[in-house]
C-alpha cells in the first residue's frame, strides 16, 4: 500500500492549542493524490483522542500543498501540554502514515 | 533601476546561533539586520524577571549579541531592529547604550519602542466589559484567571519601528511587536508605504517575506524534510531578503555559507505555523499565502511575487500568560528482552507509588518512548521485541510539592522497578504558564517611540 510518505513532505508546529501541518507534494504530479488523501475525516481518525477539536484542510494550489489545522490538539498548548513534543514539531510527520487514496 | 532594500535574519529565537548574524553583517551587504527572540511563553518569563528586578525583563542574550554586532553594524551602515527588549525595552535600550559607550561608539541613535504591555490597563479592559474570549478554547470566564495573570501583551504592528527609522535610529529595540514587524517595518519605511487599502498588496508582500525570514535557518534548510540533502547545516547561512519596490523579493543567503535556499526550503517555511493560508493575519495587514508565486531564479536564489492581501484587521491579538500549576515529569528506560512488558510493569508500579504518596493531580500522561511518544494514537503497535524503550510520565498538579512527588516516585523505582530499569538525571518539577489568546480593539493599544542618543 502506498503511503503519504511516498509522495509528500511535511512541516508542523503550534499556534496555541492548534497543531498546524503543512503537507507538500514532493513533485507537482502528486498534488492531486495529496488533495484526495488528506481529508479532515482521515486526519481526525488517524490521531484519535489527541485531537479534541475539528480538523480543517486548506488547499494551496500555488505550492502544490495543503494546510492541515488540528484544533485543540496539543494537550492545551505548548506551555501546558504534558506531551514531550510541546510545539508539535514531530506530530506532523505522523500524517505521512495516511494511505494514498487516488482516482488518478 | 528599481529601488531595493536588503534585510538579514540574524536570529530566529532566543537561543539561536550568533555567528550567522556576524556573517550576515560581514558579507551579506545588508541594510537591516533583524534580531528576533520572543516566543509566546517568553513574555511571561521576562515579566516575572522584571517584577523581581525593574532593570531586567529583556532577553539577556541581547547584551552579548549587541557587543558583538554593534561595531560591525556601525562600520557597514546596517541598522539593527530587535524585539529583544521583551518585557522591558527601556531597560534593554539603556543597557545597549552602555554597551555602545564601552565599545567607544558615538553618534548612535537607539530607539525604544513600547506600548505592547497591556498589564497596566488590563483592569480597565476587564472593567469596560471587553470581550476577552479565549481564541483557543472559546472560554469566556476571564475572571477565573485574572488573579494569576503574569503577562498580557498585544502583538503590535510596525508603526513605531517605521517612526524610529524615519528619525534616524541605528538600533530599534522593541518588545512584543509581531516578529513579522521587524521585517515589514524597514520595507515600509524605505518605500514610504502606508497601512491603507492602497498599499495592502505591497504590505502583504512584506508580511509574506517577513514570515519566510523570521525563523532564520528554517528558510535555509533547517527543519527540512529533505534534511539529508542539506549541506553543512551546522554552518547554515541565515536568510537574506532582497526586497524590491515592485513588491517582489529574492530570498538568498551569503555565498559559501552552509544550508540551501531552493523553492522547497521556502515553500516548507511558507506553511510553518500558520492558520488559514488565505488570510495570514498580522497587525500590519493580511496576506494571502495561496496567491504567492515561488520560483528559483538562480543558485540559492528564490523569488517571491504576486502576493495578494488586504488592509490590517481592526483588532490586535493579545496573549495573556497566567500561572497554571506545575508539571512533574520522569523517564525510565528498559532493555531487551521484553522491554515493553518491563515498561508495562513499571507503569503499574508507578501508579501504586503515586497512590501511596497521596499524589493529587488533575491530569496524567504516559508515553512509551520509541513506540508512541511523538505520534500518539497514530502509532502502530509494535509486532516485535524492541531493543530498548522508555516510559515517560508527566503529571499536572496544583503545587510544586505535589509535582515533586512524581520525581520521588520515579526515583523509588530505581530499585522497586523491573530488572534492567535505567535512568538519566531526574527531572525537576517546572511551573506552568498557560496562555490565553484573545483579541482586543486596536484603539486600546498605543505604541510609543523614543530615541536615546549615545
Amino acid at each position: 500500500m502506498k503511503l503519504l510518505r511516498d509522495i509528500a513532505y511535511v512541516r508542523s508546529g503550534d499556534k496555541g492549542d492548534t497543531v498546524s501541518i503543512g503537507v507538500l507534494a514532493s513533485s507537482p504530479e502528486h498534488y492531486p493524490a495529496v488533495l484526495e488523501s488528506v481529508t479532515p475525516e482521515a486526519v481526525k481518525t488517524l490521531f484519535g483522542d489527541w485531537v479534541k477539536g475539528d480538523v480543517e484542510v486548506y488547499p494551496m494550489d500555488n505550492i502544490e500543498g495543503v494546510m492541515v489545522l488540528m484544533r485543540r490538539a496539543l494537550g492545551g498548548g505548548a506551555t501546558r501540554t504534558l506531551r514531550l513534543d510541546q510545539t508539535g514539531k514531530a506530530i506532523g510527520n505522523g500524517i505521512l502514515r495516511l494511505p494514498v487514496v487516488s482516482g488518478h | 533601476m528599481t529601488k531595493h532594500v536588503r534585510l538579514g535574519a540574524g536570529s530566529g529565537f532566543w537561543g539561536d546561533a550568533l555567528d550567522p548574524a556576524v556573517e550576515l553583517l560581514e558579507k551579506g551587504e545588508i541594510d537591516y539586520l533583524a534580531m528576533e527572540y520572543l516566543a509566546e511563553l517568553t513574555m511571561a518569563l521576562l515579566q516575572r524577571q522584571k517584577l523581581k528586578n525593574p532593570k531586567l525583563g529583556y532577553i539577556p542574550d541581547l547584551i552579548p549579541h549587541m557587543q558583538a554586532l554593534l561595531p560591525l553594524a556601525k562600520e557597514k551602515g546596517t541598522r539593527i531592529i530587535t524585539n529583544g527588549g521583551g518585557a522591558n525595552p527601556r531597560a534593554a535600550a539603556e543597557k545597549v547604550c552602555d554597551v555602545a559607550r564601552d565599545l567607544g561608539l558615538t553618534g548612535l541613535k537607539i530607539a525604544v519602542v513600547e506600548g505592547d504591555d497591556i498589564l497596566p490597563q488590563l483592569e480597565d479592559l476587564v472593567a469596560s466589559g471587553a470581550d476577552l474570549t479565549n481564541l483557543d478554547t472559546g472560554e469566556t470566564h476571564f475572571a477565573g484567571i485574572r488573579n494569576r495573570v503574569a503577562a498580557a501583551n498585544a502583538y503590535t504592528d510596525s508603526s513605531a519601528i517605521i517612526a524610529a527609522l524615519a528619525d534616524g535610529a541605528d538600533v530599534v529595540i522593541a518588545g512584543r511587536v509581531s516578529d513579522n514587524a521587524l521585517y515589514v517595518g524597514p520595507v515600509m519605511h524605505e518605500f514610504g508605504w502606508r497601512h491603507d487599502a492602497a498599499h495592502a498588496r505591497q504590505v502583504a508582500a512584506a508580511i509574506t517575506v517577513g514570515h519566510i525570514m523570521e525563523c532564520a535557518a528554517a528558510a535555509t534548510g533547517g527543519m527540512s524534510s529533505r534534511f539529508a540533502e542539506m549541506p553543512r547545516m551546522g554552518e547554515a547561512g541565515f536568510p537574506i531578503a532582497d526586497f524590491s519596490e515592485d513588491a517582489t523579493a529574492v530570498i538568498t543567503k551569503v555565498e559559501g555559507s552552509g544550508g540551501k535556499v531552493d523553492a522547497f526550503t521556502v515553500k516548507e517555511h511558507l506553511v510553518y505555523e500558520i492558520g488559514d493560508p488565505r488570510e495570514y493575519l498580522m497587525p500590519d495587514g493580511v496576506a494571502d499565502f495561496t496567491s504567492v508565486r515561488i520560483e528559483e531564479v538562480g543558485p540559492d536564489r528564490v523569488k517571491l511575487s504576486e502576493v495578494d492581501g488586504k488592509a490590517p484587521p481592526e483588532t490586535l491579538k493579545m496573549v495573556v500568560g497566567y500561572e497554571d500549576g506545575w508539571i512533574g515529569e520522569g523517564m525510565l528506560f528498559f532493555p531487551w528482552p521484553n522491554a515493553i512488558a518491563r515498561a508495562d510493569k513499571a507503569k503499574e508500579s508507578l501508579m501504586e507509588r503515586f497512590e501511596r504518596l497521596g499524589l493529587s493531580f488533575d491530569q496524567i500522561h504516559f508515553d512509551y518512548i520509541g513506540i508512541d511518544m511523538l505520534h500518539g494514537p497514530a502509532s502502530p503497535k509494535p509486532d516485535y521485541d524492541p531493543s530498548e524503550i522508555g516510559l515517560r510520565v508527566a503529571v499536572h498538579t496544583d503545587t510544586k510539592e505535589e509535582a515533586e512527588k512524581v520525581r520521588r516516585a520515579c526515583s523509588q523505582l530505581w530499585i522497586m522497578g523491573p530488572g534492567g530499569t535505567s535512568f538519566g538525571t531526574p527531572i525537576k518539577p517546572r511551573p506552568v504558564y498557560a496562555l490565553w489568546p484573545t483579541l482586543i480593539p486596536r484603539g486600546s493599544v498605543s505604541q510609543t517611540m523614543e530615541i536615546l542618543e549615545v
